[in-house]
């Protein structure tokens, strides 16, 4: 059966309009992704995927809050994913913590659990990232898999707490330039 | 604050990656309406982000896609049916209910559909399979009672053979008379035992209501040898009175179930025994 593919305006009116194929598209598109922050971090399957069932379940239902305005999709299912994740970590007694170690690679890391992520991976990325310095990588991980905010993140890596910004411009910036944007 | 310096600040980063403050998403979200150039900006930070977690991408079980979508609550409108059949589309609908629809998803759907499908054929095949074990079975009976019927030739077969070979028979060739001259018979004499065995296979078939009886002419008066059968098919080679001598031995046709004295007019076979 053909997959229809969906730009992202088509998905967002498709989601609107209640579609089930746009949720099918949705899920079969950002799933791995959303599915790859919730394992990082809370490291249990079976969690994490009742997380993830409720995280979608809450994307659905919720879906007329998301202003396009404000930003792209992805971003918006992130954070509702990523404080789902965190709050239920919480709720169970979880403390959150650094699961990013600055010697170690954490997308190689990944490569191990995560055979199913070349399907996402079409540009093939996964290679280049490779390059991202290590400083660099951590404090992106550190925003993206844990949820730290500006705040953990100076006290994380001992840095002032202005500078995270920069930091993250630059690491950011590295990230697109590897990425070619 | 000028658009290139929101930009360097970093401020757009940590929005895309939800770890901006409060207040600074609210001003973000404000400059967002403000400058082109930022929402142009934030869009290849959020790209690079999105394509950074694809990378990243974990698969969950295949069995969870399902899962999620058997809970959620799709319009209405929207038929379960409509989910893998792609390129509808779906009017809008804007009364949304507040009750719960239940909804069996298409998975299902076909999988009962399957069942329904493989009970079908389980159906036929059972009706097709059971005919054909009765054709087998009936076969198979056919095949055990030819098998048997075999067995007793070949048994009677060896019987007779046994009879035959046996080292103190002593074959007598009873010749027909002038009443029957085709007719013959033979017999086998035990030298050691004198058990009496008669092989009839060339006597004439008996019209119905007689039967051949021997006879073995003892001290010059006949004596009653038993009754033959001629068991239609078979042969068979039978075994009848002991006689410790005889001086010859006749056969006669006789009434069924035979008569205390033979009558001669009915005499087949004979044969004197040196």
């Amino acid at each position: 059966m053909e997959v229809k593919k969906y730009s992202e305006g088509e998905l967002i009116s498709g989601l609107r309009n209640q579609e089930a194929n746009a949720f099918s598209y949705l899920y079969d598109n950002y799933g791995g992704a959303l599915f790859g922050i919730i394992f990082k971090l809370v490291e249990d399957k079976e969690l994490s995927e009742d997380i993830m069932q409720e995280a979608f379940i809450k994307i659905w239902n919720n879906f007329e809050n998301y202003d396009s305005a404000k930003g792209r999709l992805f971003t918006w299912m992130l954070n509702i994913t990523r404080n789902l994740t965190i709050d239920t970590l919480r709720s169970k007694g979880y403390k959150k913590q650094a699961k990013i170690h600055n010697n170690e690679n954490t997308v190689d890391n990944f490569v191990d659990i995560s055979s199913g992520a070349d399907k996402f991976d079409s540009l093939g990325i996964r290679k280049h990232l490779t390059h991202l310095k290590n400083d660099q990588k951590q404090i992106i991980d550190l925003a993206y898999f844990s949820g730290f905010t500006q705040d953990e993140i100076s006290k994380q890596l001992s840095i002032p707490l202005g500078t995270v910004k920069t930091r993250m411009r630059t690491a950011i910036m590295a990230l697109r330039k590897l990425l070619g944007n | 604050m000028e658009a290139k310096d929101i930009i360097s600040s970093g401020i757009l980063e940590l929005y895309a990656l939800g770890i901006a403050s409060h207040e600074e998403v609210v001003q973000v979200e404000q400059w967002l309406l403000n400058y082109l150039e930022v929402k142009e900006e934030l869009y290849h930070i959020e790209n690079a982000i999105e394509e950074y977690a694809k990378a990243n991408a974990v698969e969950p079980s295949a069995t969870l896609k399902e899962r999620i979508i058997n809970k959620i609550d799709f319009d209405k409108s929207i038929t379960p049916d409509t989910f893998h059949s792609s390129n509808v589309l779906i009017p809008v609908s804007n009364n949304k209910t507040d009750q719960k629809v239940y909804t069996i998803s298409t998975f299902f759907k076909w999988a009962a559909a399957a069942c329904f499908v493989l009970l079908l054929g389980s159906l036929a095949l059972n009706y097709s399979y059971f005919n054909k074990y009765k054709a087998a079975k009936s076969d198979l009976q056919v095949a055990q009672t030819e098998l048997s019927k075999t067995k007793e030739v070949a048994s009677a077969m060896s019987h007779d053979m046994d009879v035959v070979t046996d080292k103190n028979a002593r074959p007598v060739v009873l010749n027909g008379t002038p009443h029957a001259p085709d007719a013959l018979a033979k017999i086998f004499w035990m030298k050691d035992s004198g058990e009496v065995y008669v092989d009839p296979s060339n006597l004439p078939q008996p019209s119905t209501g007689k039967q051949y009886q021997l006879w073995a002419i003892v001290d010059g008066k006949p004596v009653d040898a038993g009754m033959i059968s001629l068991q239609k098919g078979i042969y068979k080679i039978q075994k009848m009175k002991s006689f410790g001598s005889a001086q010859a031995f006749a056969i006669t046709l006789e009434k069924a179930g035979g008569s205390p004295t033979p009558t001669m007019d009915e005499m087949y076979v004979m044969a004197k025994v040196i």
